[in-house]
């Protein structure tokens, strides 16, 4: 416990300070707003409220969720509150004084340390809470994790289907499917991993086909040298937020995403470590781009340290394969921006399984929901979920598709523990 | 006619939706997301539309880079749901690309077609 809340407030504190300075933000849609300011061509007081309005939504509906919901913190609930405590506090771009900036700081420091325990505590009170009342919530959320952890394997099919047609999707979801079951009959372990890297090889096929057969593009991306050296010379900051964020992951305090993290939380470390490559994969262009463009770094690189964290055999090889992975990363960049800007049959590739795992972790989530709190009131749980989805459409879908499981799960949890106070149970 | 690049995720169901809203006045391609902004930069095409998860983050970060931050626009994000008189607005200020989330695709679009139909109409 003690060792969680230090890292958290250790993690919290850096990300703030680092988001305040302008050197690392987590938002990718926040980032070029940044460098308006530390080009001086929009006022931190201008800055500020975007921050608060992409940021904050989506810590309520996605981070906030997903967190109670797995007992491990989503990265979002972290590092969106550190992005808008260090983009909202004095910082060193305006006309207000070395004194301020540093005022600004250490604000930063401390609002993100208190921040990043609140959370630890915030979650634990609320384990705590369920286990004295009537209905247990996390008795039956472990139910989301479930369908989203099988569905692994279906993303490069589906990803097969979007690109090259539902033909040839078919056909790989089926091999997929196929390969599953033998690998089960078998005996193997892990059918869920052969099914996923069939499904791999086949898309790569596919993809190398394509590859060879379109030309190259006339002109390539120009890369910006000015914001490459800004992030080049950050890099020994950058060295030590990923060795944080590795240890954290390794630790399972923090998860970068809600796949792994309902993986993750559901004991499944070898299915979180999948996800986390594949959602980093999926990112890789977005991130890349992301970066080199606005001169700031990603406050989770570009998405490989939490898989060291988790592939790490304890903390002190995390923090170091963190450190490391993420400098290979910030280095790496225009290499990376080369490639997809040679080949755009790879850009489509990842943006198709960007698209794939979001609609995959939809259903999955969904179902998830609908189960689990099925689980607490049979009958009304099903009815209640698939209520509050539809609901959520009508209203123009507020809270994202993919966490209206998780919410309507605590929301259902809730009324019932309201009931039984009331004797109507 | 207007011609406008689609991309990112869920990039089909925006191109539907905008051929669904607009008809024949519109020509819409789907494309990746650093060709799109090209064009749109080089004059080849009118507008830019994108989609992510959360809104704002993917959907526009190739088009700021490419476009620069004062012709994009954020229409909505988790949690922000788009509105009407902040589209028609930025329309007006010359913004030329717009990202949302893929879970507002059927609230958004209509509203960014109708604003720039709105606006190509009383130019004249």
């Amino acid at each position: 416990m003690w060792i969680r809340l230090g890292v958290m407030a250790f993690a919290g504190g850096l990300g703030a300070a680092l988001a305040n300075r302008g050197i690392v933000i987590f938002h990718d849609g926040l980032r070029p707003a940044v460098t308006e300011l530390i080009e001086g061509r929009m006022p931190r007081s201008q800055l500020a409220p975007i921050a608060f309005s992409t940021c904050f939504g989506l810590i309520l509906v996605f981070g906030i969720p997903f967190t109670l919901a797995s007992t491990v913190i989503l990265s979002h609930a972290l590092w969106l509150g550190t992005d808008i405590i260090g983009t909202w506090l004095p910082g060193p771009f305006e006309k207000n004084g070395a004194w301020k900036s540093r005022l600004g700081l250490l604000g930063s420091i401390a609002l993100g340390a208190l921040y990043g325990t609140m959370l630890v505590l915030g979650l634990q009170g609320f384990i705590l809470l369920n286990d004295r009342l009537p209905v247990n919530i996390h008795l039956s959320i472990g139910e989301i994790a479930r369908p989203v952890i099988f569905t692994l394997a279906a993303y490069p099919a589906l990803t097969v289907a979007y690109q090259y047609g539902l033909k040839h999707g078919l056909v790989a979801f089926l091999l997929t499917l196929i390969i599953r079951q033998l690998a089960s009959k078998l005996g193997l372990a892990h059918p869920d991993t052969w099914a996923l890297l069939t499904g791999l090889a086949l898309l790569m096929s596919h993809a190398i086909q394509e590859g060879r057969r379109e030309p190259a593009p006339k002109d390539s991306f120009l890369i910006p040298l000015e914001q490459l050296k800004r992030i080049r010379s950050h890099l020994p900051w950058i060295v030590v937020l990923g060795a944080t964020y590795a240890l954290a992951s390794n630790l399972a305090v923090l998860m970068e995403g809600p796949q792994s993290l309902l993986a993750l939380a559901h004991g499944d470390r070898l299915a979180a470590i999948h996800f986390t490559i594949a959602r980093a994969i999926s990112f890789l262009p977005l991130r890349t781009m992301s970066a080199l463009t606005t001169g700031v770094f990603l406050m989770d690189g570009l998405g490989f340290a939490p898989t060291l964290g988790l592939v790490a055999p304890n903390a002190a090889i995390a923090a170091l394969a963190g450190g490391i992975v993420i400098t290979v990363e910030a280095i790496s960049l225009v290499w990376i921006a080369g490639f997809f800007s040679r080949y755009p049959c790879y850009l489509k590739v990842v943006n198709n399984i960007r698209t794939a795992m979001t609609k995959l972790l939809e259903v999955a989530s969904l179902v998830g929901g609908m189960v689990a709190a099925n689980q607490m009131a049979p009958g009304l749980g099903f009815f209640a979920v698939a209520g509050l989805y539809l609901l959520n459409e009508t209203a123009g879908s507020p809270v994202m598709r993919s966490a209206v499981g998780p919410v309507a799960v605590i929301l259902v949890g809730i009324t019932l523990n309201i009931l039984a106070f009331l004797h109507l149970m | 006619m207007i011609k406008i690049n689609v991309s990112g995720l869920a990039a089909r169901e925006i191109a539907n939706k905008v051929s669904e809203v607009a008809g024949d006045d519109v020509a819409v391609h789907i494309v990746t997301d650093i060709a799109g902004a090209k064009e749109v930069a080089q004059g080849e095409a009118d507008y830019y539309f994108g989609a992510c998860a959360t809104g704002g983050g993917g959907a526009l970060s190739m088009a700021i880079a490419i476009l620069g931050y004062g012709a994009c626009f954020t229409v909505s994000t988790a949690g922000k749901l788009p509105r009407e008189d902040e589209i028609q607005r930025a329309v007006a200020n010359g913004v030329k690309a717009f990202g949302f989330t893929s879970d507002h695709v059927d609230s958004a679009v209509p509203l960014i077609m109708k604003a720039i139909l709105d606006a190509r109409s009383s130019k004249g």
